[in-house]
């Protein structure tokens, strides 16, 4: 199918773009559960962050590209999950595409890539992590045919 | 707040404690003597009650459902009072019964309820619905709003209105056909700038589009600036407010980032809905529009910008809510004619067809008297307004298939006109015979 999107791994100089379209990921998520409500300097993290994840091995930084412009990112890692088979994983940590972006199966073919290029490192299971709260991406993901894994329960204790 | 509306405000608390409120119910057929309550009552209301068992849908034949609307409120947002809750929001409920009866024929009652969530005041809506031919939604907080519209549109097989929304919708797009006509540009070719991004100017934006404006050429504003699908707050607003998020998707093709001062540049159309003011909108923003622009200031009671400063920077048709300037954008040349044409037919839903048309006739109605830059919308004095309005509407019901009872155009304006001056008659008649007091002079 012959469109104007690209996808493609990440470069060093999509960093800018990229820091903003990930600080929004970490934002909606705070929108979800107050329990991931961002921290003051999260661009800042947010950029170390993708520094080092765009230059790393382990990490698959991809993008989808409109007429040269970034409007989306997934960042997944090859893990080695130790005591279960298969051991090696790979982990989808953060995916976000732009509003204007969204419903238009691009979410679909950005995880395919991801699926393709992990399992080529050698990944024989995919794992996604998002908020509970947040229902949309979890049906997105039972679409693809993702089920529910492992739960993480957290409480205060300030 | 000016000694005038101080002076208003005294005098509606006085005489409302002395009428004891403002409404009443009374029979509308005879009585007598107490056997005819055989026929009106047991063993004969019986019969009634066992026809209407066997076809619900006689009920509108049998009852007063047909011509009964309930106006639906939480009082979560009552005039620019807020959230006082629903038996303060009571007397303006009652004050909409009445110009509902006075200028449509139509009786209404009101309904405010103590609801906790959008879904609880649905579900009493729903529930109640079988005892009406219609409902009015009012003075609802929003997003909340949207939902209630949105959600009892498509539950309910009896007409939905929020007048918030689709009556200044109507009655500003009526405005804004003949504006364009006076200054002979289209609505399908202007940039229009919509300040505010409530109830009414989301209703607005969402009939606009749907009768022709293009999405693209539409920036909206509100608090935070101007929509657009990369503003920060999108994914907050896609769960919180999806009518804005998705009206920030479709809108401001450009992506003007920033308030009214850069939005308005070039603009041919501004409409306001937002705080009342004035200096909400300056003389430099009108300056910056296009050639012949065209400025709707709506809010009450003090508009955004006043009129003659409008004008004296450039604007050549200016509107507000005001009736004491020409061109007022009032929700009651729509709502109550809408009503008694959708009721005289039984129309099933009020689809944005029938709101686009009642808007267009009252644009024609102007239009046969003669537009201009001070005349672009009927006064609310001209009376035939009405029954035209409702006649057009009905019509346009009947055309999209949405009618239960299809009668001809004559049938239904000269019931239009009964029904109207049958109720503003028996007003006359009540006061004449000292059955409603005259206003006590002080």
């Amino acid at each position: 199918m012959v469109d104007s999107f690209t996808i493609r791994r990440a470069r060093k100089d999509d960093l800018e773009r990229l820091v903003d379209l990930v600080s929004r990921l970490k934002r909606l998520n705070g929108e979800f559960d107050s329990l991931l409500t961002p921290t003051e300097d999260l661009e800042r993290e947010v950029s170390k962050y993708l520094e080092s994840a765009i230059s790393s091995d382990d990490y698959v930084v991809l993008v989808v590209e409109d007429g040269g412009k970034v409007e989306g990112v997934l960042i997944a890692k090859v893990v080695d999950r130790c005591f279960y088979k298969p051991r090696m994983v790979g982990q989808i940590s953060d995916f976000y595409i732009m509003p204007e972006y969204r419903r238009r199966g691009l979410g679909y073919r950005m995880v395919e890539e991801a699926e393709r290029i992990l399992r080529s490192k050698g990944a024989e299971m995919i794992f996604a992590e998002f908020p509970t709260k947040n229902v949309i991406a979890e049906g997105f993901y039972r679409n693809l045919g993702f089920r529910e894994i492992t739960g993480i329960f957290a409480k205060e204790v300030k | 707040m000016s000694e005038k509306t101080e002076e208003y405000y005294r005098t509606a608390v006085s005489l409302s404690s002395f009428y004891g409120g403002k409404i009443q119910v009374v029979p509308k057929v005879p009585i007598r003597s107490l056997d005819d309550f055989s026929i009106w009552y047991t063993p004969g209301v019986a019969g009634v009650s066992n026809a209407i068992a066997k076809d619900p849908d006689k009920s509108f034949e049998l009852t007063s459902r047909w011509n009964t609307i309930a106006i639906i409120t939480n009082g979560t947002r009552v005039l620019g009072l807020g959230n006082i809750g629903p038996e303060a929001a009571l007397p303006v409920m009652e004050g909409k019964a009445m110009i509902f009866k006075y200028l449509g024929g139509v009786d209404a009652f009101p309904l405010v309820v103590r609801a906790k969530t959008k879904e609880e005041l649905a579900d009493v809506a729903e529930r109640v619905s079988p005892a009406f031919g219609g409902i009015n939604l009012e003075d609802i907080a929003q997003p909340d709003c949207f939902y209630l519209l949105d959600r009892l549109r498509e539950t309910l097989d009896i007409p939905v209105w929020h007048d918030d929304q689709l009556g200044t919708a109507a009655a500003t797009l009526a405005g804004l056909v003949n504006a364009l006509k006076v200054v002979g540009k289209r609505l399908s070719d202007v940039k229009i700038v919509m300040l505010g991004a409530g109830a009414a100017n989301i209703a607005g934006a969402r009939l606009l589009i749907a009768a022709g404006a293009d999405p693209k050429k539409i920036i909206l504003i509100d608090s935070k600036g101007t929509l657009h699908p990369e503003r920060e707050d999108m994914d907050k607003l896609q769960l919180v407010h999806p009518w804005k998020y998705e009206l920030a998707l479709k809108t401001n093709g450009e992506r003007v980032a920033g308030g009214l001062d850069e939005a308005i540049v070039g603009a041919d159309v501004l409409i306001a809905a937002s705080t009342p003011g004035p200096g909400v909108v300056r003389k430099e923003h009108v300056r910056r529009m296009s050639d012949n622009a065209i400025v709707f200031a709506e809010a009450n009671p003090v508009p955004e910008i006043w009129p003659w400063e409008a004008k004296e920077a450039g604007a050549r048709v200016v509107a507000t809510g005001r009736s004491d300037f020409p061109n007022q954008i009032n929700n009651s040349l729509v709502f109550p004619a809408v009503f008694r044409g959708t009721l005289d037919v039984r129309a099933k839903k009020i689809v944005d067809e029938m709101v686009i048309e009642a808007a267009l006739e009252l644009a024609r109605f102007a239009e046969e008297r003669g537009i201009s830059e001070d005349y672009i919308i009927p006064t609310m004095e001209e009376w035939e307004v009405y029954p035209r309005v409702a006649t057009a509407v009905a019509l346009k019901a009947i055309e999209l298939g949405l009618a239960r009872l299809k009668l001809s155009r004559d049938e239904i304006r000269e019931r239009a006109y009964r029904m109207i001056k049958k109720s503003r008659d028996t007003l006359d008649v009540l006061v004449r015979n000292n059955l409603i007091n005259p206003i006590p002079v002080k």
